[in-house]
């Protein structure tokens, strides 16, 4: 599994080693060289990103995954007022000249497809299935270098960045 | 939260809660103004026509790398409107610390009061309570006359003593210490927890 963990106080902290962040930035190019998609997005459901490729110089992607988040939290509390007792796995959204396409990768990641209209979505469908069942087995398999966490934070940590946050709001 | 190792970056996520017209859009827009623009990114804003909060606002902000680590801070507001509750439910996935911008007039105070059980409710939800978790008051519009004494607004609102501040966020007063604070705040918690 993902180092998912519940700390004391409730909330989640989630932490990806090295080799699963690899793993997951291979999938998005595999996936974008076969589907010829524009941006490839891998988040959380927090709308953090985690990951991404293609063209995605002139796109606010940090942005994107926020949005696409909250279109997966939305649609979700949609489907409970209307009786879904299941959540919406997938998104899609039509365009002009571009579409796209939301899907769940397990209970706490998503993934955002975005592909010119002239690539059909049953092949972007296919792939995505393909790249989805992929990363569940990268996010499943933690036997990679464990992270270090416990060294991330120290008061030293603390005292820096309280610094820095004078400085940066001066 | 969400650490990504091969990146070396924290990421953490502070979410403005508060009634309706209190300022927390106000408070980002405020931030977005005078940050550095290589600091931020955009600021989002999904609006209604009359210029309300619909859904969310959104921007990130960095502070450079520290001790080789890159902070980043994912700042949300929430929609205020008491009808909007699903919303900031759904916004609040996630969440690390909250900065909540109450309304110093005194008709405002029962919202306050209403949103403040909303948010307590929400977190409670998900295992957790506003008596233990990462948040700071900013009672806003303290330029405006007849605004409640800080001294009611304390009693009132701050039951758990968390650290407060006096804003008038349209003037930026009180946002960037009220920021301050629940980053700080934060990141002690997760030294904490870890």
């Amino acid at each position: 599994m993902v180092q998912t963990r519940k700390l004391k106080d409730g909330s989640r902290q989630v932490i990806l080693n090295s080799t699963q962040y690899e793993g997951i930035t291979r999938v998005l190019s595999e996936l974008a060289n076969k589907t010829k998609a524009s941006a490839i997005l891998f988040a959380d459901m927090s709308g953090q990103l985690i990951s991404q490729r293609g063209n995605t110089d002139n796109m606010n992607t940090t942005v994107l995954s926020a949005l696409a988040a909250s279109d997966f939290a939305a649609t979700s509390e949609m489907a409970k007022l209307v009786g879904e007792e299941a959540k919406f796995k997938l998104l899609f959204h039509e365009g002009e000249k571009r579409n796209v396409y939301l899907s769940n990768v397990g209970e706490a990641f998503f993934l955002v497809v975005v592909f010119d209209v002239s690539v059909t979505l049953g092949l972007i469908r296919i792939y995505t299935k393909k790249a989805i069942e992929d990363l569940n087995g990268i996010l499943d398999d933690d036997s990679g270098a464990p992270a270090e966490d416990e060294k991330l934070i120290d008061s030293d940590f603390s005292s820096l960045l309280g610094d820095a946050l004078d400085d940066t709001f001066k | 939260m969400f650490i990504n190792w091969a990146l070396q970056e924290i990421n953490l996520k502070i979410v403005y809660y508060g009634p309706g017209m209190s300022g927390k859009t106000t408070n980002l827009e405020y931030i977005h103004s005078k940050l550095d623009p290589s600091l931020t990114g955009d600021l989002v804003s999904l609006k209604t026509k009359e210029d309300r909060t619909i859904f969310f606002d959104f921007m990130q902000i960095e502070v450079g790398k520290i001790k080789g680590k890159k902070p980043k801070f994912n700042l949300y507001t929430v929609p205020g409107q008491v009808y909007y509750a699903s919303s900031r439910k759904v916004i609040l996935n996630g969440v690390d610390g909250i900065v909540f911008v109450a309304d110093s007039q005194p008709h405002r105070m029962e919202a306050n009061i209403e949103t403040l059980l909303d948010l307590e409710s929400n977190l409670k939800a998900d295992g957790q309570s506003l008596e233990s978790f990462p948040w700071a008051i900013q009672y806003n519009k303290r330029d405006l006359p007849g605004v409640e004494s800080l001294d009611v607004l304390q009693k009132r609102l701050n039951f758990f003593n968390v650290p407060s501040f006096e804003g008038v966020a349209v003037k930026g007063d009180g946002v960037f210490s009220t920021l301050k604070s629940v980053i700080n705040l934060v990141v002690q918690n997760v030294q904490d927890q870890l």
